[in-house]
């Protein structure tokens, strides 16, 4: 499973792939507060990450990945 | 990706796709006579969809994008959204066939032409200039939203991008590159919203950008609340900077041309963010945030700072190149001279401090900034090579960087997660059908044919056992087992003549194009009725069949039909009907052509004839009627005053007959002036069996295709009457010329008579006519496999060919035509 769905915490391992993106938007919307962890997290589909921007859950952890981190803060972190 | 030739997904794609297309320009005949008639819409939209989603299975961007567009459309028709018109049907019927092309092209090269994505993207584009045409559809769809040309709300990218948003060390450097002379491009990638289904990932597809030097995401409009949220339909954008060649980013786009809006980048943008040069109020912001950049890196010399001097220096050279006095005039003078002083103390260089104090004074006294742009023009090398130098040796270290990260290996490619979003409906049901090479049911009808001749062996056998060995119990059981083998090897040949008949509707699906093609283009109407379409025949007739029936058509559309006004002079309905009607008849198939044009005039056709010198005088005078309509055949005979594009050259129907004749069939040709023309073809079921009458003629045996054979009869030597050197007899009541088979074969014997002196006549039907061959006896009828001549032999146009007997001896079948 590319997306674990934990008690409080969603953790992404590696490519997160379209078919997620119907569970994550059900687990966001269950539970707003839940924790996202991106870590281990190579890419996630575009839908994924729609999901992500809409629902603007709390960022646990970054992706290690340099690069994708960087697209997903430029769009996660709230503007000050 | 070039896909082999070989590849069977690839193969079953095209004959799938081929399948398809012919099904999808049905529907779109159909509709045009039915518009809105749901199931058949609901079933075009199917086909097309299906189509599209297997054509994503494979690198053919150009297919997809047309068939795309094509679903697009039909799906405003399928939602009421559009009204189904002729225009559309012309222009889907066009994007079909360039689909159809594609395939071919595929099929024999295994690629697409690289010159077809334009007409590609053309095509897409009239497909989706129709959606936007039409007035009710005028809200932006999904579908045209994709489109910047439709959509509204696109931001043209005439503007400025939206640079600052970039960040400001990913600037300088974007601005070092530009500076050394690579060429930036700004992409803003706005992804069709229904891009998931076809199994489409945008934000990958924008990470791997090449030469990507930054990108971010958009919203493209503000998120609805969670609830309403559709996690399938792609609401993102794309920013995206990069160093690539424009080449390779449009072959990088090549799937998605028409959501991509691609600028080279100025460099100025770079330096003065988006806003307009020259705007006051920029260059002052940028003045103040210069100052500071400059300030804040007094030392070491970054290459941030080398490149903020650059672009501070453009910002001053424009202030004072502005020609305006304000009141505040001398203030900008002093500003302007106190950059310049700060940029020249940060470099250590109190010489020029002193030069710009005397250039600000004199700038001051003649009221105008000339002194001082000159002081800079004249001295801004200075502080730019020293740039130049430092960010040669900062680039090759910016390089190194980033090298690493573009080859990252955790990266995701593109095999390793791709899903082509099939969903349930496009699940592929059981197959119900083989397909099958030609080539090996062609072996298998070669092998049935030998079954058959090597079974009619067994009862030779069965006669000789009993006849020279003497013993009648084998020669029976022999033949009690060669009735039964007779009987399987005549189910089996039965069976695989069957799996080779083909339905007529094969090569009849294709006319219903043809004939709204050419009567549009005629300007007539006409209504054409198909009937028989599940009459079966040989695969081969059948594919034989196909160019002269096409002939026929255009002939009857052409000459036949006339134009909607004359139809209404001659008191008959607007549009014409043309029938193509199959039947079976016995053993042959007949198609009929009818139309319920003008009709042929054989008076018209003789005097034809006759100037081309197809006839003589005599021939002119005493020609009926009905010979007079099969002159249409004769090459060279045109009726037409003029040659179009369609018909008139005069080889249309010979071309027919000989086509025709070629299978073993007749064409007969009837007419009434002013109410129309049939055409009759009539051609064998199979041309795998032929029946033919076996004759003895000097103790030898010939076959005659029955095809040709009328009556045989016996005649009394004292009824035979010779004119001159011909032969005569009267046989029921007309005057049939008599020939000797062995005169004709150049056998010297003569026709031997049996006991009652009476002659064994043959009545064959040749050309024209009827000719009596005086044969020595007949040996019944027989069904062969005829082999054609080969090598050397196929130039004797005297025989047919050959088949081999039950007792391994080798029939000639002659060819009567070519005989008489």
């Amino acid at each position: 499973m590319p997306i674990e769905f934990k008690k409080n915490r969603l953790v992404f391992r590696d490519a997160v792939q379209v078919e997620e993106a119907e569970a994550l938007l059900e687990a966001l919307q269950k539970k707003p507060t839940t924790q996202v962890d991106l870590a281990a997290c190579t890419h996630l589909h575009t839908a994924n990450l729609q999901v992500l921007m809409a629902a603007r859950p709390c960022i646990d952890k970054w992706p290690q990945d340099p690069e994708l981190r960087r697209w997903l803060e430029d769009v996660l972190i709230p503007e000050s | 990706m070039n896909h082999l030739p070989n590849n069977p997904l690839l193969e079953q794609f095209l004959s799938e796709s081929r399948e398809l297309l012919e099904g999808i320009g049905q529907k779109l005949m159909q509709l045009e006579d039915s518009p809105n008639d749901r199931l058949t819409i609901d079933d075009l939209f199917r086909s097309v969809h299906t189509l599209k989603g297997n054509s994503g299975l494979f690198t053919f961007p150009e297919m997809t994008r047309v068939l795309h567009a094509g679903e697009d459309l039909l799906g405003k028709v399928r939602n009421g959204e559009m009204t189904f018109s002729r225009e559309l049907a012309d222009r889907l019927l066009d994007a079909m066939d360039f689909v159809g092309l594609l395939g071919n092209e595929i099929e024999s090269k295994g690629c697409i032409d690289a010159g077809r994505a334009a007409d590609s993207a053309r095509l897409a584009e009239s497909l989706r200039a129709l959606i936007a045409d039409f007035p009710d559809s005028a809200k932006p769809g999904p579908a045209g939203s994709t489109n910047a040309a439709t959509k509204s709300t696109a931001v043209p990218l005439t503007g400025i991008p939206p640079l600052s948003k970039v960040p400001e060390a990913l600037r300088m450097e974007a601005f070092r590159r530009c500076g050394e002379g690579e060429k930036l491009h700004w992409i803003v990638y706005r992804p069709d919203p229904e891009c998931f289904y076809q199994g489409d990932d945008p934000f990958h597809r924008a990470r791997e950008t090449p030469g990507l030097l930054w990108g971010r995401v958009l919203p493209s409009e503000p998120f609805p609340p969670l609830v309403e949220l559709d996690t399938y339909r792609c609401s993102l954008r794309f920013h995206l900077l990069t160093a690539a060649f424009r080449e390779e980013l449009v072959e990088y786009f090549r799937f998605v041309p028409d959501q991509i809006e691609m600028v080279a980048v100025d460099p100025l943008w770079l330096a003065i963010s988006e806003r307009e040069p020259g705007n006051r109020a920029g260059i002052e912001d940028d003045f103040v945030s210069g100052s500071r950049v400059s300030e804040s890196n007094r030392s070491p010399v970054s290459i941030e700072e080398a490149c903020a001097l650059t672009w501070i220096l453009t910002a001053q050279q424009q202030i004072l190149a502005l020609d305006d006095h304000p009141a505040w005039f001398s203030g900008r003078l002093k500003a302007v001279a106190a950059v310049l002083r700060n940029l020249a103390g940060s470099k250590g260089n109190a010489e020029a401090e002193g030069q710009i104090e005397a250039s600000l004074a004199a700038a001051l006294t003649s009221a105008s900034g000339l002194p001082l742009l000159e002081w800079l023009n004249a001295h801004r090398s200075q502080f730019t090579s020293s740039l130049v130098a430092e960010s040669a040796a900062n680039g090759s270290r910016a390089k190194a960087e980033e090298e690493p990260a573009a080859s990252d290996p955790s990266k995701p490619t593109a095999d390793d997660g791709v899903k082509f979003g099939r969903r349930a409906e496009d699940k592929q049901t059981g197959q119900r059908s083989l397909k099958v090479d030609q080539a090996k049911i062609d072996r298998l009808m070669n092998l049935i044919g030998e079954l058959v001749v090597e079974k009619n062996a067994l009862p030779y056998l069965a006669q000789r056992a009993e006849a020279q060995y003497g013993v009648r119990e084998l020669s029976r059981e022999i033949k009690g087992q060669y009735s039964v083998i007779n009987r399987i090897a005549d189910e089996m040949q039965d069976a695989i003549m069957q799996v080779r008949m083909m339905a007529v509707s094969t090569i009849f699906q294709r006319f219903p194009r043809l004939v709204r093609d050419i009567s549009r283009k005629l300007g007539k109407e006409v209504q054409l009725v198909l009937e028989g379409e599940q009459t079966e025949a040989d695969k081969n007739i059948i594919e034989a069949l196909a160019d002269p029936l096409i002939h026929i058509v255009r002939n009857s559309l052409d000459h036949g039909l006339e134009t909607p006004e004359g139809r209404r002079a001659g008191a008959k309905a607007e549009t014409g009907t043309l029938t193509i009607r199959a039947a079976q008849q016995a053993d042959r198939v007949v198609i009929e052509i009818v139309d319920d044009g003008k009709g042929i005039d054989p008076a018209v056709i003789k005097r034809k004839a006759y100037e081309k010198g197809l006839i003589d005088e005599a021939a002119l005078e005493r020609m009926d009627d009905g010979s007079a309509l099969n002159l249409i055949f004769a090459a060279g005979l045109s009726t037409a005053a003029v040659v179009s594009d369609l018909s008139g050259r005069g080889v249309g129907m010979d071309v027919v007959r000989t086509a025709v004749e070629k299978l073993n069939g007749s064409v007969i040709v009837e007419s009434e002036l002013g109410k129309g023309t049939s055409i009759r073809i009539s051609l064998p079921l199979s041309m795998a069996v032929t029946q033919v009458m076996v004759i003895e003629s000097d103790g030898q045996l010939f076959g005659v295709p029955m095809d040709h054979v009328l009556e045989t009869v016996r005649v009394p030597r004292n009824s035979i009457h010779r004119i001159k050197q011909s032969m005569t007899a009267v046989l029921r009541g007309r005057v049939v010329p008599l020939k000797a088979l062995n005169g004709l074969l150049g056998i010297v014997a003569q026709p031997t008579a049996n006991a009652d002196d009476e002659l064994s006549v043959l009545l064959v039907q040749a050309g024209g006519g009827v000719v009596g061959l005086l044969v020595d006896g007949f040996r019944g009828t027989l069904g062969v496999i005829q082999k054609p001549m080969a090598g050397f032999l196929s130039s004797l146009s005297t025989w047919s060919g050959s088949a081999l007997m039950g007792d391994g001896s080798v029939l000639m079948i002659m060819n009567i035509r070519e005989i008489v």
